[in-house]
């Protein structure tokens, strides 16, 4: 007997796995962004197909986690650029029905308020608890780049956040 | 203080988990990655190679090139003569270099000189245009690509060039090499062969006995070497018995399928990029052994 069927595309196989299972984590990443259901649904989609079509392109499977972010924040920065995203302002916000806590908000809007790759930097490493190294492929910048990001984009969180703490005292004062 | 805002961080994140995916959602990435499979297949299955030009293609063009310097220093060493009447000269050449895009394109041409018997000169003659029509065609076609392709972002490489294959008293064969690099390298081979005794450009059908089921006899030796071939090697990929994707197995050879006579007088059959394999397995050729063919042979 010969062997069945011809040899699986086994980074492919490796790259829908990866997808099938981190999706959600896509998703949210996106929906930080775009603050929009239908928008965050297409990006993955997207991002999903290419990943898929492209996948020769990968060189190493042992990236294929970083390598799909980067396809998927391509994606988001795509949208963000061609799209004209509603950025969500100060006074949106106070129009938000939310249930969250001061600080819980506080901290989305201060978020909402660094570069787009700044906050990229703090909700990779923070959130889905990547390397600065990985967050360096996936942005395709330099470390140290990643780096100053980094502290620029927490300095900044620091000085927000003291700002709408004590807007937010004064409130609570009246 | 510092650590406060790590602590808001850490709950936050509970917040910015929130959002998953719908079911419906979902089931449309699902669509979606189906659809990226079929349009890869298909993409490495038609050649198309408004690929990614990404910088391995430099890497892969020197990797490529000195292979095709070899045939093409045979080549170049003189010119050959074809049973004293045709003969191969070089037509045209185009090349063209920058930073970025290097097209070394040898056009070869067919010709034909004095010849005793008259209808063999004419039909000689007929044969040779008609072939030199088809490779004019192909390289201009291949220039023309490779000129729009040079505007676009990347490393662009084309190289043609061709090589006498055989050369009997019966039948000579020139075959055309076109190769071209942006991201990805891909080759093609175009095979033309005539028959010395008559002038006429051979096909595949006038090798054998009219009626004889030539096609079949050789598809099926052709699967055997596939599955054997397979069989010891791993690394070897044919699209043969694959039940996932039955529409892209070998079936049977057609009349457009390339061939030619080696040396040895033994059918060369041969497949461009793509066309029974995955394109990284380059063109293949599949020599059929005599003993099976003999009884059919015209």
């Amino acid at each position: 007997m010969f062997p069945r069927g011809k040899k699986r595309d086994t980074k492919e196989e490796i790259i829908e796995q990866t997808i099938l299972k981190k999706y959600n984590s896509y998703y949210r990443m996106a929906m930080s962004f775009v603050h929009n259901e239908a928008d965050a649904a297409d990006i993955v989609q997207e991002g999903a197909y290419k990943a898929i079509k492209n996948s020769d392109s990968l060189k190493y499977v042992e990236y294929v986690e970083t390598w799909i972010y980067r396809i998927m924040m391509n994606e988001i920065y795509r949208r963000l650029d061609t799209k004209d995203i509603e950025s969500i302002n100060d006074e949106s916000y106070a129009e938000l029905e939310v249930e969250d806590t001061y600080e819980n908000l506080d901290l989305k809007r201060a978020l909402d308020s660094l570069s787009v790759k700044d906050k990229t930097v703090i909700q990779l490493k923070y959130f889905e608890g990547l390397k600065l190294d990985e967050i360096a492929y996936i942005l395709e910048e330099n470390l140290s780049t990643v780096k100053s990001r980094l502290y620029r984009g927490l300095k900044k969180l620091r000085c927000k956040m003291d700002g709408y703490r004590m807007k937010g005292d004064e409130r609570n004062a009246r | 203080m510092q650590d406060n805002y790590y602590k808001i961080l850490e709950l936050y994140k509970e917040q910015y988990e929130k959002p998953v995916m719908d079911d419906k959602a979902v089931f449309e990435m699902k669509q979606r990655i189906e659809q990226g499979k079929e349009e890869k297949r298909s993409m490495s299955k038609k050649k198309t190679f408004k690929g990614w030009a990404i910088a391995a293609s430099v890497v892969l063009a020197i990797v490529i090139l000195p292979n095709i310097s070899k045939t093409l220093a045979y080549t170049m060493g003189d010119i050959p003569i074809l049973g004293e009447f045709f003969k191969v000269i070089t037509f045209r050449n185009y090349k063209y270099e920058d930073e970025r895009n290097v097209a070394d394109v040898v056009v070869p041409e067919v010709t034909t000189g004095e010849n005793a018997d008259k209808t063999i000169a004419e039909t000689g003659k007929k044969t040779a245009d008609e072939i030199n029509g088809e490779i004019r065609d192909i390289a201009n076609k291949w220039i023309e690509e490779f000129k729009s392709n040079m505007e676009e972002e990347g490393y662009h490489n084309i190289k043609i060039d061709y090589e006498i294959i055989t050369s009997t008293e019966d039948y000579f064969t020139l075959k055309l090499i076109c190769f071209k690099a942006a991201g990805s390298g891909y080759e093609e081979h175009h095979f033309y062969t005539i028959d010395l005794k008559t002038g006429k450009k051979v096909e595949l059908a006038d090798l054998f006995k009219k009626d004889s089921d030539y096609k079949k006899i050789i598809s099926e030796n052709i699967k055997k070497q596939m599955r054997e071939q397979m069989a010891a090697d791993g690394s070897i990929t044919y699209w043969l018995d694959d039940e996932e994707y039955p529409e892209w197995n070998f079936k049977e050879i057609t009349d457009d399928t390339s061939f030619y006579i080696n040396k040895d007088g033994d059918i060369v059959i041969c497949f461009n990029e793509g066309y029974v394999a995955p394109a990284y397995m380059g063109t293949i050729e599949f020599i059929i052994p005599k003993d099976i063919l003999v009884d059919i042979m015209d």
